[in-house]
C-alpha cells in the first residue's frame, strides 16, 4: 500500500506542478511585466486616476496630505470661464502648433530626402541635422532659443528677423496681392518667424524618415528610372505612399512633443496656477487640455488612415 | 534597334555598335547616341542633365545654409565662453574675442559646483538612465514574445504613458513621494509615512520598475525591435532546455546589443537634459540640467550680490553660455564618438518596418 501511494504522488503531483506548456509561457510573460505593473500601478494610474478625482474637487495641501472638498465641475468652469488667460493661451497655443507641425513635417522630408543622396560631407551633415536632438530637450535651448533674445543682438532671434513680416507683406505687395485677411498673414508670420524653431525641432522627425526612406526597395527606384521618371515624379508616386506611414507616426509624435514641452505656454500657465497650490484648478486645466489634444489626434488619426499606403507582405 | 529609330528619324546618319570604337570621347559617344533619339528623349536627357549639374550646388547651399541654422549657437556659445565680458560691449567683436579669457568658465564652474554637480548628475542620471534601459527592455520582450490575458489592455497603458504629458499626473506623482508607502505597510509599521523627496530614490524607484522619463517610448521600441528579430532564435534555445529568463539574458540580449547602445544614448540624454521632473523632486539644484536652468539666479546669488560688482545683462550672456557649453559639453564628446548609434540605431530598431 505504502508502495502504491509512492508510485502515485508524483503522477498526481506532476500536472499540478507542471502546467500546460502554453500557460507556463503566459506565466512568465506575466513575470516579464511584473515589475513594470507593479511601477505603473504606483507612478502611473494611482496619480493618473488622483489628478482626475482633483480635477472635481477643491484641493489644499494639509498635513499627512491632501484635504479634498467636492466641487462638481466648478474647477473647469472657472478654468473657462474666470481664468484671464486659459482660454486665450489655449487657442493662441493651438494656432501656434497646427501650421508649425505641418511645416515640421515638410521640411524633414524634404531634408531626408535629400540626405538620403549620395554626396561628399553627408555623414558630416547629419550629424549636424541629429545634433538638436541631443540639446533640443534640454535647458540650454531654452537659454539659446529665447532668453538671451531680449539682451543680445547676436543670437538665435537674429535668424528670424531676417524673415520678419515685413518682407512677407513686401512680397505680396510686389506681386500685386492687397488686403490679405489678418488671419492668413499671420499665419505667415509664425511661419517666417520660427525658422530657427522649425530646424532645431525636426531631429527624431529627419532620423525617422531617413530610415523609412532608406527601406524602399531599391527595384522601385529601378523601374521609375526605366519608365522616365522625373525625380518629381519619383518622389509623389513613390516616395510619398511608401513613407506614408511614417507621416502619420511623426505627425502624432510632434504634435505630441509640441504639446507636452514644458515650454508650451499653456503648461507654463497650468504650472503657475499649480505653485499657486490651486491643484484642483491645475488639474481640470490639465485634463480639459488633455481631452482637447487627444480628441485632435484621434480626429487625425481617422482622416490619415485613409490616405495611407501600406504594403501588403 | 538604333537602325529602327534612325529611319524614322530621316536623315540622321546611325552608326552601329561596331562603329562606335573605344577611341570616342564620352561627348562624341553621346552625340552620336543622341542622334537616334526622339525629340521628347532628347529634351528629358537634356533636362536630366542640367538638373544633374545644378542640383549640387542647390543642395550644398540650402545644405549649408541649414547647418549654419543650427550650428549656429553653438559657435557663438564657444566664442562667448572664452571671451573677457569687456568685449560684450566692443560692437567690433563678433565672433573670435579680443580678449581670451577663462574668467567666466572658471566662475561659472565655482558657482555651480561642477565636480559635485557631475558627481550627482553621474549617479542620478546616468545610473537611472542604465537601470531603465535594463527594465524597459525586460517590458518590451515580454510584450513582444509572449502571449496572455489582457496584454492589449496593457500595452494600451503604455501607449497611455506616452500620450498622456508629465505635468497632469505630477501633483499626485510628488504626493506618492511625499506621503511614500508601500501598499499601507510603512505606516502599519512605523505609524507613518516617510517622505523621499530630495533623495535618490525619486528618481531611481521609477526607473527600476520602468516607469522614469518617457519609459513608455522606450517599452514601445524595445518591443517594436525584439518582435523584428526571428523566433528561430528562442525556439532554438526553448528546445535545447533553456528556460525564458535564460534566453532572455543569453540569447536575445547580445542579439540586441547595438539597439540597447541607442536607445541607452537616448536614455542619458533625456536623463541628462531633464529639469522638469526632477524640479519636481529636488529643492536643490543637484543635477546639472537643474544648474544650468537656474543659472541665471546662481550667479547672481554667488557672484553679482556684491553691490560693487556692476555688470550689464549684456555681460552676463559670456557667464551664461560659459554654463551652456559645459553643460552640454559631455553629451556633445558622446555625440560625436558614438553618432553611428544615435542615428543608424532608430533605423535598425524596427521602428520603421
Amino acid at each position: 500500500m505504502e508502495n502504491e501511494v509512492k508510485a502515485k504522488q508524483p503522477k498526481v503531483k506532476k500536472p499540478l506542478l507542471k502546467m500546460p506548456y502554453e500557460r507556463r509561457k503566459s506565466m512568465y510573460g506575466y513575470g516579464f511585466l511584473a515589475l513594470w505593473m507593479i511601477g505603473t500601478l504606483k507612478w502611473f494610474l494611482i496619480p493618473l486616476i488622483k489628478s482626475f478625482f482633483y480635477s472635481f474637487n477643491n484641493v489644499q495641501p494639509d498635513t499627512g496630505g491632501m484635504r479634498v472638498e467636492w466641487a462638481g465641475i466648478d474647477n473647469y468652469k472657472f478654468a473657462f470661464m474666470s481664468d484671464p488667460d486659459f482660454r486665450t493661451l489655449l487657442v493662441e497655443v493651438l494656432k501656434d502648433v497646427i501650421p508649425d507641425t505641418a511645416l515640421i513635417l515638410i521640411f524633414s522630408l524634404f531634408i531626408a530626402v535629400i540626405l538620403n543622396q549620395q554626396f561628399k560631407g553627408r555623414t558630416f551633415a547629419r550629424a549636424v541635422f541629429f545634433l538638436p536632438v541631443i540639446i533640443a530637450t534640454g535647458p540650454v535651448y531654452s537659454i539659446i532659443n529665447g532668453d538671451l533674445s531680449t539682451t543680445g543682438s547676436s543670437d538665435a532671434s537674429q535668424f528670424s528677423t531676417m524673415f520678419e513680416t515685413d518682407l512677407v507683406a513686401e512680397l505680396m505687395n510686389f506681386l500685386g496681392i492687397y488686403g490679405l485677411s489678418d488671419s492668413l498673414t499671420e499665419t505667415i508670420q509664425t511661419v517666417t518667424t520660427d525658422v530657427f524653431g522649425i530646424v532645431w525641432s525636426s531631429g527624431i522627425q529627419i532620423l525617422i524618415f531617413l530610415a523609412a526612406l532608406q527601406n524602399i526597395p531599391p527595384s522601385s527606384r529601378e523601374a521609375a528610372q526605366i519608365e522616365g521618371a522625373t525625380a518629381w515624379e519619383y518622389f509623389w508616386k513613390i516616395i510619398l505612399p511608401y513613407v506614408s506611414p511614417m507621416i502619420l507616426a511623426n505627425l502624432i509624435y510632434t504634435i505630441i512633443d509640441a504639446f507636452n514641452s514644458p515650454t508650451n505656454q499653456v503648461m507654463a500657465r497650468i504650472l503657475s496656477v499649480q505653485s499657486d497650490w490651486q491643484y484642483g484648478t491645475a488639474a481640470a486645466m490639465a485634463w480639459s487640455y488633455f481631452a482637447i489634444i487627444m480628441a485632435g489626434l484621434g480626429i487625425i488619426v481617422l482622416i490619415m488612415n485613409r490616405f495611407i499606403y501600406y504594403e501588403v507582405d | 534597334m538604333a537602325d529602327s529609330i534612325a529611319t524614322t528619324a530621316g536623315d540622321a546618319v546611325v552608326k552601329t555598335a561596331d562603329e562606335v570604337g573605344n577611341g570616342m570621347t564620352k561627348k562624341q559617344a553621346l552625340k552620336l547616341r543622341m542622334q537616334g533619339m526622339t525629340k521628347e528623349e532628347i529634351g528629358y536627357l537634356r533636362r536630366k542633365r542640367a538638373a544633374e549639374k545644378v542640383w549640387p550646388f542647390f543642395r550644398f547651399l540650402i545644405l549649408f545654409g541649414l547647418c549654419f541654422v543650427i550650428l549656429y549657437p553653438l559657435i557663438f556659445m564657444v566664442s562667448c565662453a572664452f571671451r573677457d565680458p569687456i568685449d560684450m560691449n566692443d560692437p567690433t567683436v563678433m565672433w573670435i574675442p579680443r580678449h581670451l579669457s577663462l574668467t567666466p568658465i572658471k566662475d561659472v564652474l565655482k558657482v555651480m559646483d561642477f565636480g559635485k554637480t557631475v558627481g550627482n548628475t553621474l549617479i542620478l542620471n546616468i545610473g537611472c538612465a542604465l537601470v531603465q534601459v535594463i527594465t524597459c527592455a525586460i517590458t518590451g520582450y515580454g510584450f513582444a514574445r509572449f502571449k496572455f490575458k489582457g496584454k492589449n489592455l496593457l500595452f494600451g497603458i503604455v501607449l497611455m504613458m506616452i500620450l498622456v504629458p508629465p505635468q497632469v499626473i505630477l501633483i499626485p506623482l510628488y504626493e506618492q513621494f511625499r506621503y511614500f508607502d508601500v501598499f499601507g505597510i510603512i505606516k502599519l509599521v512605523t505609524g507613518d509615512t516617510i517622505s523621499l523627496l530630495d533623495t535618490f530614490w525619486t528618481m531611481y524607484l521609477p526607473a527600476m520598475t520602468a516607469n522614469g522619463i518617457r519609459s513608455g517610448l522606450m517599452i514601445f521600441i524595445f518591443r517594436q525591435f525584439f518582435k523584428g528579430l526571428p523566433k528561430e532564435l528562442e525556439d532554438a534555445a526553448y528546445l535545447d532546455g533553456c528556460g525564458p529568463l535564460r534566453t532572455f539574458v543569453q540569447i536575445m540580449i547580445p542579439n540586441a546589443a547595438s539597439s540597447f547602445l541607442t536607445v541607452f544614448l537616448f536614455s542619458v540624454v533625456w536623463y541628462w537634459n531633464d529639469y522638469y521632473v526632477s524640479s519636481v523632486f529636488f529643492q536643490n539644484n543637484v543635477t546639472i540640467a537643474l544648474m544650468v536652468k537656474n543659472l541665471s539666479t546662481q550667479l547672481n546669488l554667488y557672484l553679482f550680490n556684491d553691490a560693487t560688482v556692476n555688470v550689464s545683462v549684456r555681460e552676463k550672456i559670456v557667464w551664461l553660455e560659459s554654463g551652456c557649453l559645459l553643460s552640454i559639453t559631455p553629451l556633445l564628446v558622446m555625440y560625436v564618438f558614438l553618432q553611428k548609434y544615435f542615428t543608424e540605431g532608430i533605423e535598425r530598431s524596427g521602428l520603421v518596418a
